[in-house]
């Protein structure tokens, strides 16, 4: 087992616990007092009682007792494992299925809009890149404030507006917003 | 991971502990016979230590039976307890499948016109349902795990299955197969799909002139290893764990590929045994009876001088019954493997078994060739050298 010179945190682990089995010193002698002479004693007297894991843990004696006290049954941790899994499999499968359901009636959707109006169909298949900026917005944003370019530039396309009123089964308590006004928004 | 160094037993008995289905060279299907190999048998002595990790298997197998117990009492593991319904509620859910599946199957087959692509891929769902129905109870798996398993039962050979291939039985026999060459020499390739095993008698003693052998005792060969003639001069017990459950016959083969061809001066293949139409089933009793009633065994006989013989046991599947002639004893060398499966119809992709060992002349042999074979014992070695001085000797030198 190679000596390790390198300090860790604190004490050295050859140290750590051993400062009653240096039998390189007398009682009462702490041996903490003066590194140098601990330094010198670790190297020419090596401890050589080999029961802690090693320091690359190819050897770890210590695991054992660790984990029987962790995991008393491997019976049980092993059924346990399966049942965690096999919950994990089932909402996986129903998110799947969810998913699918979803696609399907989207996919049925567009069917039914490309036999009712293809050029709705044809908008309703573009892709919109939500980066772009149209010319009118490009024109509009030279003229605006810092705080109105980053209104501008924060708003994703392709979203839903986010000022869209759900509708409620009763009026909203603060009554209509009539001094509100949107932000103009230059459309393309 | 825990380390292979010679250490404390505690540490070392829970590497065996942890894995309840380490039983990489024994079987769950016990091979009983007198000795029975432990899987595990590392015996230690129990710590000092008050309260000691258990670190030798305890003995539960089809000879000492025991009902399984829940691992954990009621309330001592919360997360135990509920993992246990829900793998009740699963398999219930499953079950409910599997009933409405096995109606679908019956009325697809009284349909006038069944769709047979349909319907296999049906019974297909059908099986793999039926395992997951029950391949999750703790007790299902304790006992595969601790050689109870049911063969009629779907899941207990799945298990058990699984067991063979991936905890490093199967891996071992084809490690031995294809580093000994016995793939590309005596087949030229082999997926087994059953478990093979062969039984030989214990030695007693290696003591004296001939080992003397157990007549009863008969022990695990694992394969690749090497064995006495005197061991062999019976034939071995066979024992086979096979996964499906319907009934195939399959021919057994024991064949030497290493018995010396004097006049060609190489080698060549010599057959021991041969028993054709054997009925092999997941529930067909276990070692294999009524193997040495076709071509009769003839102990393996490693001349002296060779190097060692490799002796292989393959069990090839039929398609159907065949009548194959019996091969006298003076007939069984220049065997070929390859025609006879060709001409019988023996398809080495369909599965099989496979085992091999090795072995090397002793002082047992020359008993083989006198009551058996009833031959001269041949003796190899290297051919004299000729002497290049025989002229010049004993004449003078210095004239």
């Amino acid at each position: 087992m190679s000596v390790s010179v390198l300090k860790s945190n604190g004490l050295p682990s050859q140290l750590r616990g051993l400062r009653a089995r240096l039998y390189s010193t007398r009682k009462g002698e702490v041996s903490s007092s003066d590194p140098q002479k601990d330094i010198l004693r670790r190297h020419l007297y090596p401890p050589n009682i080999r029961n802690k894991a090693s320091p690359t843990g190819t050897w770890r004696p210590d695991v054992a007792r660790a984990l029987q006290r962790a995991i008393p049954s491997v019976q049980a941790h092993e059924t346990i494992e399966r049942a965690w899994l096999l919950h994990q499999r089932h909402l996986r499968k129903k998110r799947d299925a969810e998913l699918q359901r979803k696609f399907n009636c989207m996919r049925q959707a567009m069917q039914e809009l490309e036999e009712i109006d293809s050029r709705l169909f044809r908008e309703a298949n573009k892709q919109e890149d939500p980066r772009a900026r149209s010319l009118a917005e490009v024109e509009a944003m030279k003229s605006m404030s810092e705080p109105e370019k980053r209104a501008v530039e924060s708003r994703v396309g392709g979203l839903f507006p986010r000022e869209l009123r759900i509708p409620t089964d009763t009026p909203p308590k603060n009554g209509w917003p009539n001094e509100w006004r949107a932000f103009q928004r230059p459309l393309a | 991971m825990l380390a292979l160094r010679r250490v404390q037993p505690w540490a070392v008995g829970f590497a065996q502990r942890s894995a309840t289905k380490q039983v990489a060279l024994a079987s769950t299907a016990v091979d009983t016979d007198g000795s029975h190999s432990q899987s595990s048998g590392e015996p230690v002595a129990p710590q000092k230590h008050p309260r000691a990790i258990r670190t030798r298997r305890p003995r539960i197998s089809l000879q000492h039976p025991r009902e399984w117990n829940r691992p954990l009492a009621f309330g001592v593991l919360p997360a135990f307890d509920e993992a246990l319904k829900v793998i009740k509620e699963d398999s219930m859910a499953l079950k409910d499948e599997v009933t409405a599946l096995e109606g679908a199957i019956a009325r697809e087959k009284e349909t006038p016109q069944p769709d047979q692509h349909a319907l296999r891929m049906m019974e297909d769902k059908l099986r793999i349902l039926e395992v997951q129905s029950e391949i999750n109870f703790p007790q299902v798996r304790w006992k595969c795990a601790n050689g109870m398993a049911d063969m009629s039962k779907a899941v207990d050979r799945h298990l058990l299955e699984q067991r063979w291939r991936k905890e490093g039985a199967l891996d071992l026999l084809m490690e031995r197969i294809h580093q000994m060459k016995v793939v590309p020499d005596v087949l030229p390739d082999i997926h087994p799909s059953l478990d093979l095993r062969v039984n030989f008698p214990k030695v007693k003693s290696n003591a004296g002139l001939q080992a003397t052998v157990s007549k009863a005792v008969y022990e695990h060969v694992e394969p690749g290893v090497f064995l006495l003639p005197e061991q062999t001069v019976e034939p071995p017990k066979i024992y086979t764990t096979v996964f499906h459950p319907e009934e195939r016959l399959y021919t057994l083969l024991m064949i030497d590929p290493d018995f010396p061809d004097e006049t060609n001066k190489t080698f060549q293949t010599y057959l021991h045994w041969l028993q054709p139409n054997i009925p092999l089933s997941s529930v067909s009793p276990s070692p294999v009876p009524n193997l040495n009633t076709h071509t009769a065994y003839i102990p393996p006989h490693p001349q002296r001088g060779t190097n060692y013989h490799r002796y292989t046991v393959l069990l090839l599947p039929q398609h159907s019954r065949l009548s194959i002639h019996m091969v006298a004893k003076d007939k069984r060398t220049g065997f070929d493997v390859r025609a006879f499966m060709e001409k019988h119809g023996l398809d080495k992709n369909v599965g099989g078994g496979v085992h091999m060992w090795r072995e090397v002349w002793s002082e047992g042999v020359p008993a083989v060739y006198k009551e058996i074979l009833k031959t001269a014992e041949p003796k190899f070695g290297r051919m004299p050298k000729a002497d290049r001085y025989g002229d010049f000797r004993g004449k003078k030198r210095y004239v």
